[in-house]
């Protein structure tokens, strides 16, 4: 083992992380209180706001384990309580490597390579520690300014906000589906299957509206296997 | 009337989130620093800070448009509660935006409505504990854990996410087939044909392009009723 790694995955350092992490639960279980709280006023009962809740929890199942696949070959380099750390908030594995890339390069060695000891480590962390904080300083300072600019394009018109709302969704999911479609071979695959059994699975669910909490899962996992058949 | 149950709802939701997500946020960004402290601390590892400096400048130059273009970008979708949500546990457009979606779907609330924006407010928060559990299981016994999943299985999760947004497009361009058929038709020819553009363009480029063309249309058909 590389002799930083001992320091990066010293068990002191698993506490340090611990808070942020700790952070990130609360916040979620505030907001669900309020919302719980809030929820007569808005004609939604009890049963809806749990099972929206319960919902959000089994269909992130999928895309979870997906980044617990990712995490392994990063917990590889940085080592376990940062890797914890950095992917329980906003970032990705990408850009998180990216970020530990450029503190070594700062430094003058090559990321994981010769010279990368433990003071470059430590750059590699303040790079990602800076690079994350951008997002949460301009969510903290702006956000409830956004909330001004919404209401001043659909004037409280909460029709013209939904569909607003759908274009923005489509405008994204269009971008980030994009690329893989150019992509081609397993990626356009994926999408493409994964696509059209959402279409089938949605007519489905008008018939079975149990089923439509599980679309996703399902149409991802129909998606995916039909990328690896084809791939081979 | 409508107008004192929108004053109620902000008064006792809107109101407290902001409060309640600013402080959040804040808290993490000072937080956020202890690992760094940490090895300054007990090993003495604190680099120059013209190190530190430079290290933030390249990694901001790469990523420094998105601290703002994100957050402004996923607004339309995610409203001041999955906002403050989504841009502190991150995975925004692979997990927040999809379950958030699944939730509405599923209760079948109407959009843009305040009941849809607490059911989306409650599937965020289920996905943010979900995530915190696989990934803090992943932390601690994820090497072994690897072993149990076939090789298969790996190879499929490469394609987890065109999976995620093919349908997640498909979900909402069934909707609105016309704003989905704009999205797409623009996405494909700027990334195939265009090419030039850059990530922190092509994305408010993308949702801002199809907000104007959905909010052009539905305005065309309100005029014409």
């Amino acid at each position: 083992m590389k002799e930083y790694l001992k320091v990066a995955n010293d068990p002191m350092l698993w506490l340090m992380c611990l808070p942020v992490v700790a952070v990130v639960g609360i916040q979620a279980i505030i907001f669900s209180k309020k919302a719980f709280a809030s929820a007569n006023s808005v004609q939604l009962t009890k049963k809806e706001a749990k099972d929206a809740f319960r919902i959000g929890a089994i269909s992130a199942i999928g895309p979870a384990v997906a980044v617990f696949v990712v995490m392994l070959g990063m917990m590889a380099v940085i080592g376990a309580p940062m890797t914890w750390l950095r992917l329980s908030i906003i970032g990705s594995a990408p850009a998180e490597l990216a970020a530990s890339t450029m503190g070594a390069k700062a430094m003058g060695v090559e990321f994981g390579g010769e010279g990368y000891g433990v003071i470059e480590y430590a750059n590699s962390v303040w790079a990602m520690t800076l690079n994350g904080i951008g997002w949460l300083l301009f969510c903290g300072l702006f956000t409830h300014k956004l909330d001004g600019l919404r209401n001043k394009i659909s004037k409280g018109d909460s029709k013209l906000t939904g569909e607003i709302g759908g274009a923005a969704m489509l405008g994204a999911m269009a971008y980030l589906v994009g690329g893989h479609l150019i992509a081609g071979s397993g990626n356009l695959v994926a999408a493409l299957v994964a696509g059209i059994a959402m279409i089938l699975l949605g007519k489905l669910a008008e018939k079975l509206p149990k089923l439509a909490e599980y679309n996703l899962g399902i149409a991802m996992v129909i998606g995916m296997v039909a990328a690896v058949l084809y791939v081979g | 009337m409508e107008n004192n149950k929108n004053q109620a709802y902000y008064e006792g939701f809107t109101k407290p989130i902001i409060k309640t997500g600013r402080w959040t946020l804040f808290l993490a960004v000072a937080l956020c620093f202890l690992p760094a402290i940490y090895l300054w601390i007990r090993y003495g590892a604190l680099p120059p800070i013209g190190a530190i400096l430079t290290g933030w400048f390249l990694i901001a130059s790469i990523y420094g448009s998105y601290y703002f273009i994100e957050p402004i970008s996923f607004f339309p979708i995610l409203g001041v509660a999955g906002t403050y949500m989504s841009f502190l546990a991150g995975n925004i457009g692979n997990m927040r935006v999809p379950c958030a979606a699944v939730a509405q779907e599923a209760l079948k609330v109407e959009p843009g409505s305040e009941k849809a924006e607490l059911v989306a407010t409650l599937g965020i928060a289920g996905s943010i504990i979900t995530n915190l559990i696989v990934v803090t299981i992943a932390a601690i016994a994820g090497n072994g854990l690897m072993q149990l999943f076939p090789p298969v299985v790996i190879k499929a999760f490469e394609f987890v996410l065109p999976a995620i947004f093919g349908s997640m497009f498909a979900m909402f361009a069934v909707k609105y087939p016309k704003y989905g058929a704009f999205a797409i038709g623009l996405t494909l020819f700027l990334l195939g044909v265009v090419k030039v553009l850059p990530v922190y363009i092509l994305i408010p480029v993308c949702v801002f392009s199809t907000i104007i063309f959905a909010t052009t249309s539905y305005k065309k058909k309100a005029k014409q009723q």
